[in-house]
């Protein structure tokens, strides 16, 4: 049952693919949420303003505040990923023969369910510290979804475990951990209690830029290290690398611009546009630069978490990708390639 | 056959779907939110008492006071006193943000303003030791841009002034950007009120602590005060300075005689302009000063606040580091209190309150001072240091005498290249 072209695990692959893009939209929504405040903006749940969440009119969610817009797309779109997590475990159940991977679909299915009830349990009590918790665990499903995309790909089964020392694996799992911590004093710092001194917050702003310079150079080490490997096998490290360094890049600048639209640059008087800047409150651009901030903080992990894979499970050097599909592939070709063509989507994030 | 297979309760989701239930059930319901007593203004009365006799003092005037203007959640506003706010707008912007059934929304000042100027108005949110300058203390009743004269309190469009337009290079946004949305002049209307209602709230309290400190009995003096600090309030549209109509249409050579006057004023030893802004106005004065706020309770409580050793103390309290109100540097064009002449000319006039800059000297009968003349002068002179060819209006760069833009300021170029 483990073979890398049977067609039955790449609809597994393309079902995990589909709910996990599906995911990163909802973790912007989410972001937007908080960017306006508007966790509150509909004060009831499971429904809305007293409709059933599916029923509330099309014109009175579109036209009307944009902090209800953005609560209730939220509450939807989550509604959809739920609904694709389900059928991705549908398919998992029928078509993956490992049942760990079935295992953990049930679990992402869980973690799913598990955020959408957090989400109403924030409404009901109105408790911006679930919010928060609400906040972190997110970007968590996020991960977690990507890594079925990741174990269910081609790539993966053609992988064997890596043996032997693995530096550059300890650095990724390093990476994936300081992303994630990464990720909880953001979520502190975007959730902010009204209550909290002003040193408590600003002991968190610092942490959050000594774990950005830790992140930094630790993405650097990576990018070093894949770039020393010789062999063609290893090549396929450096995407993940490569794509850690476009993300920890975009995320630095990004990092700043949010705090230039929440609160104005430090220096002012250096020149006179920034004398001159005024920061615009709940503004469109700014809006989408603080949620950028939070959503790119996902893809981090996610990148993290992919490195790691890919550190951990390596396709063995003197074995190309197709001379293994060839070596491995113990179904008639004909049938396979008639239904799914499995080859030629099994690309992504794998 | 698919649901038998679905992991039994006692497998690993079914853990974190118990964990999250914790979470969410043990200690993560909203606390109640308070206003924070006045420690700092205590301490810096009574330096001589313990950490437990500044907190009780402290308390006890917060106690006597929330009697009277209620919560962050239920805020009241006493019958006796003035009626200077709109309780039905103080509402609407006080308590947790979100909306009702009937889609109004609440909780504006958490929602917009809560994470620089606190719940209690401050100045002491989460993000203010991060700001420069700090976010404003309302307590004290003192507000730097506004058109009533020192000492007085701002008129209720001052405040809408501010939020609407912000304050560029600082971290106070401007909330024109909720035009689109048709709550817009309401939410600003609201907060503008609540900032009067934390204001007066604040003020109260900090006399009262006066009071008790002096061993005068704080239930007879709170309502007194109460009425004085509300009166004061109801006075300022009143007050309300109105600024000239300046000329705008300059003749160039009117233009350049007018700036060189004022030139000679802003140099003058009457003025003193010179001193905190340099004599080329780019704010390399030698003046070395804090603003009002941080006096209150270092320089006035015998703390200097240049040491370190001296001031640390206070932190314990709420204080924040003092840091020094430097000099604008004027040819930047970036004024916090407006950018057209009209606007330099109430700065000029009426000072900043707070701030080290004071209310210009007016010649009066016999008393040295400026003229009204010499006020235009002095207007035009800080308008050229940012613009210093034509006069070109600051906003729309149109150049007043030739009628078209400016080509050497920035709007006014890029209002040239798109017509």
């Amino acid at each position: 049952m483990n073979n890398p072209t049977n067609p039955r695990h790449a609809l597994v692959y393309l079902a995990a693919m589909l709910v996990t893009v599906l995911t990163f939209p909802l973790i912007w929504l989410g972001g937007l949420v908080t960017t306006h405040d508007a966790g509150m903006a509909v004060p009831d749940w499971p429904g809305t303003f007293g409709y059933n969440l599916f029923l509330y009119p099309v014109s009175a969610w579109v036209y009307g505040p944009f902090d209800l817009f953005v609560e209730h797309g939220h509450r939807l779109l989550a509604s959809v990923v739920g609904l694709f997590a389900i059928v991705l475990c549908v398919i998992a159940y029928r078509n993956e023969s490992r049942g760990w991977l079935v295992k953990v679909c049930y679990l992402f299915l869980g973690a799913i369910i598990a955020q959408g009830v957090l989400g109403g349990v924030r409404v009901l009590l109105d408790a911006r510290t679930i919010a928060m918790i609400h906040g972190c665990s997110g970007p968590l499903v996020f991960a977690l979804g990507s890594f079925i995309a990741m174990a269910s790909s081609k790539r993966w089964r053609l992988a064997s475990p890596k043996t032997g020392s693995n530096g550059l694996g300890r650095v990724a799992v390093m990476l994936l951990a300081l992303s994630i911590a990464q990720l909880f004093v953001g979520a502190h710092l975007r959730h902010s209690l009204p209550t909290w001194r002003p040193l408590f917050f600003m002991s968190l702003v610092h942490t959050h830029l000594l774990m950005a310079t830790l992140i930094l150079l630790a993405v650097l080490y990576v990018s070093v290290l894949v770039r020393n490997f010789a062999n063609s096998a290893n090549r396929e490290l450096r995407t993940p690398a490569n794509a850690l360094l476009v993300i920890v890049t975009l995320q630095i600048l990004l990092g700043f611009a949010t705090w230039v639209a929440n609160y104005a640059t430090p220096w002012v008087e250096l020149t006179p546009w920034l004398a001159k800047y005024t920061v615009q409150g709940k503004g469109f651009w700014e809006s989408m630069i603080v949620t950028g901030h939070q959503a790119t903080g996902s893809l981090l992990i996610v990148c993290s978490l992919w490195l790691a894979c890919r550190s951990y499970r390596r396709v063995p050097v003197e074995q190309s990708a197709e001379q293994s599909v060839a070596s491995l592939n113990n179904e008639p070709e004909s049938t396979a390639r008639k239904v799914f063509r499995p080859e030629s989507v099994s690309v992504g994030v794998e | 056959m698919f649901l038998k297979q679905i992991p039994p309760l006692n497998s690993l989701f079914s853990y974190v779907l118990a964990i999250w239930a914790l979470a969410c059930f043990s200690g993560c319901t909203p606390q109640e939110i308070n206003f924070r007593p006045n420690e700092l203004h205590v301490a810096s009365l009574s330096q001589d008492s313990t950490d437990q006799q500044v907190s009780e003092l402290a308390k006890k005037a917060s106690e006597h006071v929330g009697e009277l203007f209620g919560t962050p959640d239920l805020p009241k506003w006493p019958s006796e006193i003035a009626d200077v706010v709109d309780m039905v707008k103080v509402k609407r912007s006080a308590g947790p943000v979100g909306r009702d059934k009937s889609k109004v929304e609440y909780g504006l000042f958490r929602k917009h303003c809560v994470q620089c100027h606190g719940t209690t108005g401050d100045g002491q949110g989460p993000a203010a030791a991060l700001l420069a300058p700090y976010p404003r203390d309302f307590r004290r009743g003192s507000f730097k841009f506004k058109s009533t004269p020192m000492g007085k309190k701002p008129t209720h469009a001052d405040l809408v002034r501010t939020l609407e337009k912000g304050l560029p290079g600082t971290g106070m946004p401007a909330f024109g950007t909720l035009n689109h949305s048709v709550e817009f002049a309401e939410d600003i209307d609201a907060l503008a009120h609540y900032v009067r209602y934390l204001s007066v709230r604040g003020e109260v309290e900090r006399r009262l602590i006066s009071a008790i400190v002096n061993q005068e009995n704080a239930a007879e003096q709170v309502k007194i005060i109460a009425s004085k600090v509300a009166e004061s309030w109801a006075l300022a549209d009143s007050l309300s300075v109105k600024p000239p109509r300046l000329i705008t249409a300059w003749v160039p050579e009117d233009r350049t005689a007018a700036i060189e006057r004022g030139k000679a004023i802003f140099l003058s030893e009457l003025t003193a302009c010179s001193k905190c802004h340099g004599k080329l106005g780019d704010g390399d004065g030698t003046s070395q000063d804090y603003d009002e706020w941080t006096k209150d309770w270092t320089i006035r409580a015998g703390i200097d606040p240049n040491k370190k050793e001296e001031w640390k103390p206070m932190k314990r309290f709420g204080a924040i580091k003092p840091v020094l109100d430097s000099s604008r540097n004027l040819t930047l064009g970036a004024f916090r209190g407006g950018e057209t002449r009209e606007d330099l000319y109430l700065r000029i006039v009426l000072g900043i309150e707070g701030s080290p800059m004071p209310a210009i000297a007016r010649k009066e009968n016999d008393n040295p001072g400026v003229t009204e003349e010499g006020i235009r002068d002095l207007v035009e002179y800080v308008y050229s240091l940012s613009n210093p060819v034509t006069g070109a209006n600051p906003v729309t760069g149109a150049n007043p005498v030739t009628g078209g833009a400016d080509p050497t300021n920035e709007k006014g170029a890029e209002n040239e290249q798109s017509n």
